[in-house]
């Protein structure tokens, strides 16, 4: 298992570095740069700028000190549009934001989804598990960025019970909308797998020995179908949270939540290459972590697994 | 002081503040208009996209402006209508040739921390925005200001100290420039001139604009900032005219969704949205009457013609111009696409400017009948039509309203001249840079005046221009702005340039800018008549609703 | 991206396709037409792209053509009405929404389909190549699989749009490339249990060439298990896109897509002209729950577990 873990984080090293220089060759193929302007800066302006953000130095020089700062200073170099920060500062201020939100919407999802899933799957072929599938299917196909400004129109506008955006320093009541903007198709996904997967579960022959038993239905389910029908769920979980920290760009500009998918997007636009590459180092970092805890999570759970 | 004194001092205090809270409440009215006051003085508006920087040295959007405006105060200030006042500067007084301003400061003002304003913290805060160090976007404001040696000291041939101002004592800061320029005073209302506190930017480096560092000199102070999510400032008590200020607290929101916004404001979070929606007027002047307002804003859209070697031949023929210019319907887009109180366009210089008369362009006073057929007659001439039909790509950057305008130009054009267009949309940076080569056809082209005067928008007709990216050369516009310059009267002037551009169609100005806005009914005194969008928060106030 | 239990489904789906032997599309067919729900998708689907194909020749303007006097402020009278000829309306820039709908249909559509397809064709040569040539060079591969896998995409195709302009081919590359990983992993799988196959051996045996080997014997004997896993991805694929629309960055116009009129109808939303977003909206949804019925069935078809 150790080995497994190390070995896991020992292609990630390569991982990074082949992402960084991935995002390096693009940005610097880019036309324009971050400080392309309606008026052309002077080249006397331009050449002080570009000296300033060592954007003088040749490529792989660039790209060596870059990686440098990183891994030993753990320095994401200054940002080039917003002007009186650094990357740090930017990662600081919107990852906890996304960070909150998007925890909140994975246990949200996880919770009403696998509810939802056995729901349908214990009353397959009932009114119950068509309403179901048919909620699951319409929640997956809607777009969060129709469905977030209407959530907005009745809670804010007409009911006037939540605010209609901002973060305020995550107070409950700014959360609860994005929450439920992020989350919903991902439940939508999860109950649609845990369902099929739930439904097999429940026709294999060691439930239908238990039933069979004797044993009430609500003791097997809990105690017996439950550990093997959510396998499929957890490996679908490491894709659905890289999911939603992307997906959170919706949420940022419907709800002003000022995370960092708001943030990625802008710099895109803005050609801010320092913010860009810290947050897709940072969101790259993520995604190989969560593959790794989910196939950790994976194997804790399936006793037939072994690394 | 004892402890007794002390203890009476403050009760004393405290008498007074509650004292005025109850006047607040019951009386308080506003000093000059005598309107009733409401006892929360605070306010929160709506923007579109976070500041790059509020550092007055860095400032390069108007919203970070009207940040560094309320926190900072230069020379001048400018009152509501956008004429110039006293700010830190009792006045100035020029020498004779034009060329040297004195400004003389006051006594009383005074820093966040209690220090005095200095001449020298002009000289300070002008010399570094100009350091090449600083890698200000917006040194070459200094240029357009005429600052001596500005040139020099940006590109780094000179030391800083050879930049055109100077502070003989405490109280006096002298400007020397390099050419007459009446508008001068007026450039000293903006954020690159401001003073700044040096111990302060010295102490902390680049984190001296965090709320916990900042030492500023306006009417308010930084309290709060949260990129991507809000700003907040307070009214500094440390202001010299302090006393008049109003409005106690300012929140700006960043959202970056204009629809978000104004669902926003009408749900009552915010007072002020910054950027309605495009073509939303009409509908929310008629449910919300007087909440929308529409005021100009000194800025002009227009489409470039690419003229350079690597322009369309079609394009090269003033005929071809002159037709594509005539069968743009102005009055249709004014009135159903932008439709909120934006101008017909046919000179580039903004219909606003102070001083300014349109010269008697034959197209605009035609009717939109007689522009096409007169269209189709000089396409004709030209060579196109039918059986050889003319094609063009417009380039414009990605938003919804231009590529409304785009859309409705192309229709235009493909429905009266047979002219097909395609339609190509980039990123601002890409876009701006493609223009910039000269990689285009038809390119979308806006341009804000800097300072309340023509030659703000002629300059940029002359063949040197750097912003001329339609690349036409034209030597007589060339001659009567270069004589413009020194002219006693330079209005006719510059209306013969416009004139002469008229006529050859170099461009094709499309509208002039109006600002459209959402204010609440009880957020009072926004200056609709500064035609620079320049405002002050230390001039608003909250009336009590009745 | 397509869950990990549909591709162990499709692992095992496979398996048995291949135990018995063509019998299998027999039974296959069989199910999938027992399936009600299905067949009803599969009808919409089919309905959907003759409206898609033959609709512009039921609309009375080109999907280009603006009406002056309906457009921008003056929007809210291009309502819906088959006097004027506007069936769905006009959109805010007085275009016939129905040609538009039309358009944005096909587009929508083609994106999917293609997106898939690019998927499926690289994923499973990639896969079977892998599997085939086996050794080091499959593990070379598979840990390059891996790798990609820990790239956030999402993020480096926001990029590349943002900085070499958008095309309707970038985005079908674009979109394709993300999806062709998970579909590389399956075919390896597969092709693991068929190479031992005599068959195979028999053509080895014969002096074929590798390369044609895989063409000719390995991947005609994954092709049930491509096509449920392509017709899985398409709506995937299309709410993909619907994405890349609403950041912008999707079709240039005068071209559209069903996401770029969803978002644009949405925008509108408060504005008292609801058919904007509404019309596109439901040819969205109903295309999408179409395919995720037509997914579904296929999949059940091809699994003979009894549900």
């Amino acid at each position: 298992m150790y080995t497994f873990i190390a070995k896991r984080l020992a292609v990630a090293v390569p991982t990074l570095l082949i992402l960084i220089i991935f995002s390096f060759v693009l940005m610097f193929a880019a036309p324009g740069g971050p400080f392309t302007n309606e008026r052309p800066l002077p080249a006397a302006v331009m050449d002080n700028i570009n000296a300033r953000y060592g954007l003088d130095q040749p490529y792989w020089k660039q790209m060596y000190d870059y990686v440098y700062n990183v891994v030993f200073r753990f320095d994401f170099g200054p940002s080039f549009q917003y002007r009186d920060r650094t990357v740090n500062d930017v990662i600081a201020q919107g990852f906890p934001v996304t960070l909150t939100y998007g925890a909140w919407s994975a246990l949200v999802a996880l919770v009403v989804g696998v509810s939802l899933g056995i729901v349908a799957a214990l009353r397959q072929n009932t009114w119950l598990d068509y309403l179901a599938v048919g909620i699951t299917i319409g929640a997956q196909a809607l777009p969060n960025f129709v469905m977030a400004p209407v959530l907005v129109l009745i809670f804010t506008l007409w009911l006037g019970w939540l605010p209609g955006g901002g973060w305020n320093g995550g107070q409950w009541n700014h959360v609860i909308l994005p929450v439920i903007a992020l989350s919903t198709s991902y439940m939508a996904s999860i109950a649609r797998i845990m369902r099929s997967s739930m439904l097999e579960v429940m026709n294999s022959n060691f439930i239908r020995t238990a039933l069979a038993k004797g044993l009430p239905m609500r003791r097997v389910v809990m105690r017996h179908a439950l550990k093997p029908a959510l396998l499929p769920v957890i490996s679908y979980l490491g894709p659905a949270v890289v999911g939603m920290i992307t997906g959170s760009v919706v949420i940022d500009v419907a709800f002003s939540t000022g995370g960092i998918g708001q943030f990625f997007v802008n710099s895109a636009f803005n050609r801010d290459y320092a913010v860009i590459m810290g947050i897709t180092i940072l969101v790259g970092a993520l995604t190989i972590l969560f593959n790794l805890l989910v196939d950790v999570l994976y194997a804790w759970v399936d006793p037939k697994i072994r690394y | 002081m004892t402890y007794r004194t002390k203890l009476l001092t403050s009760a004393a205090a405290l008498l007074i503040a509650t004292g005025g809270m109850v006047m607040a409440d019951a009386h308080a009215t506003h000093p000059e208009t005598g309107v009733t006051l409401a006892t929360d003085q605070s306010f929160t508006y709506s923007i579109l996209d976070d500041f790059p920087s509020i550092d007055p040295s860095l400032v390069e959007d108007v919203e970070g402006a009207s940040v560094a405006r309320d926190l900072f105060e230069g020379l001048m200030i400018e009152n509501a209508s956008g004429e110039v006042e006293p700010g830190v500067a009792t006045g100035y007084e020029v020498s004779d040739d034009g060329l040297t301003y004195t400004f003389t400061l006051r006594d009383n003002a005074k820093w966040s921390n209690g220090d005095p304003v200095v001449a020298a913290d002009f000289v300070y805060g002008l010399q570094r925005a100009a350091n090449p160090e600083t890698a200000s976007e917006y040194s070459w404001y200094i240029e357009v200001m005429g600052v001596a040696n500005a040139a020099a000291v940006i590109a780094g041939d000179m030391p800083v100290d050879a930049l055109g101002i100077s502070a003989p004592d405490d109280m006096t800061v002298v400007y020397t420039i390099d050419a007459p320029r009446p508008y001068f005073p007026q450039m000293t209302t903006f954020p690159t001139t401001f003073p700044l506190h040096a111990a302060t930017i010295e102490e902390h480096g680049s984190e001296w604009t965090k709320p916990e560092n900042i030492v500023s000199n306006g009417a308010y102070v930084l309290t709060e900032y949260v990129p991507q999510e809000k700003l907040v400032r307070a009214r500094n008590a440390m202001y010299w005219d302090n006393d008049s200020t109003i409005m106690e607290e300012v929140t700006a929101l960043i959202i970056n969704d204009s629809n978000a916004a104004l669902t926003r404001y009408l749900a009552g979070e915010i007072d002020f949205v910054m950027d309605v929606p495009a073509g939303q007027f009409p509908r929310l002047n008629a449910e919300y009457p007087g909440e929308a307002l529409s005021f100009p804003n000194s800025c002009s859209y227009y489409y470039q013609f690419n003229q350079s070697d690597s322009g369309p031949e079609a394009l090269k023929d003033a005929n071809v111009r002159r037709a594509l210019s005539l069968a743009v319907n102005r009055d249709v887009i004014v009135a159903n696409v932008m439709a909120g109180g934006q101008k017909a366009a046919w000179t580039f210089t903004h219909w606003a400017i102070s001083g300014w008369e349109q010269p008697e362009i034959e197209a605009a006073s035609m009717t939109q009948a007689e522009r096409n057929a007169m269209a189709v007659e000089l396409m004709t001439e030209a060579g196109y039509g039918p059986d050889n039909p003319l094609s063009l790509e417009i380039m414009y950057n990605t938003s919804d309203s231009h590529q409304s305008v785009a859309v409705a130009i192309g229709q235009m054009w493909k429905q009266t001249l047979g002219v097909e267009s395609t339609l190509a949309n980039q990123e601002w940076a890409t876009f701006l840079n493609t223009r910039g080569e000269q990689n285009y056809e038809v390119a979308r082209s806006a341009w804000c005046a800097d300072y309340n005067e023509p030659s703000t928008y002629t300059d940029l007709m002359t063949t040197q221009s750097p912003y001329n990216d339609g690349r036409f050369s034209d030597a007589e516009i060339d001659a009567l702005l270069q004589g413009a310059k020194t002219a006693d009267d330079p209005m006719p002037l510059y209306q013969q340039a416009e004139q002469i551009a008229s006529d050859n169609a170099y461009f094709l100005p499309i509208y002039h800018y109006a600002s459209v806005r959402m204010k609440a009914p009880n957020l009072e005194n926004w200056p609709t008549e500064n035609l620079l969008q320049n405002w002050y928060s230390k001039d608003l106030y909250i009336s009590a609703s009745e | 991206m397509i869950s990990q239990s549909d591709a162990k489904l499709l692992n095992d789906t496979a398996a048995l396709a291949d135990v018995r032997g063509r019998s299998l599309w027999e039974d296959a067919r069989r199910r999938f037409f027992r399936n009600k729900a299905a067949v009803a998708g599969l009808f919409v689907l089919i309905a959907i792209t003759l409206f898609a194909v033959f609709g512009s020749y039921f609309a009375k303007y080109e999907a280009d053509f603006v009406d002056f006097s309906l457009m921008g402020a003056n929007a809210y009278q291009g309502v819906p009405s088959f006097s004027s000829g506007h069936y769905f309306g006009t959109d805010i820039d007085g275009r016939d929404l129905f040609a538009r709908t039309v358009q944005g249909t096909g587009i929508s559509l083609l994106v999917g389909i293609v997106g898939s397809l690019v998927a499926v064709i690289v994923g499973t040569l990639y896969g079977a190549t892998a599997g085939y040539v086996g050794g080091r060079t499959d593990g070379t591969m598979m840990r390059i699989v891996d790798i990609l896998m820990s790239i956030p995409f999402m993020f480096v195709l926001i990029l590349m749009l943002v900085i070499f302009g958008r095309s309707i081919l970038m985005l079908f590359i674009g979109i394709g490339l993300i999806s062709w990983l998970d579909m590389s992993r399956i075919a390896r799988g597969q092709t693991l249990t068929i190479k031992n196959k005599e068959f195979v051996e028999a053509a080895v045996a014969t002096g074929v060439s590798p390369f044609t080997i895989v063409l000719r014997h390995i991947i005609p004997n994954l092709l049930g298990i491509v096509i449920v896993y392509a017709t899985l991805l398409v709506p995937q694929m299309i709410i993909f896109e619907s994405f890349i629309s609403y950041l912008g960055l999707g079709v240039q116009e005068p071209n559209t897509s069903l996401g770029a009129l969803i978002n644009a109808g949405a925008n509108q939303m408060s504005n008292g002209t609801l058919w904007m977003l509404l019309y596109p909206l439901a040819f969205f949804l109903v295309t999408l729950f179409a395919f995720f019925f037509v997914g579904d069935g296929l999949r059940d078809s091809l699994d003979p577990k009894d549900r």
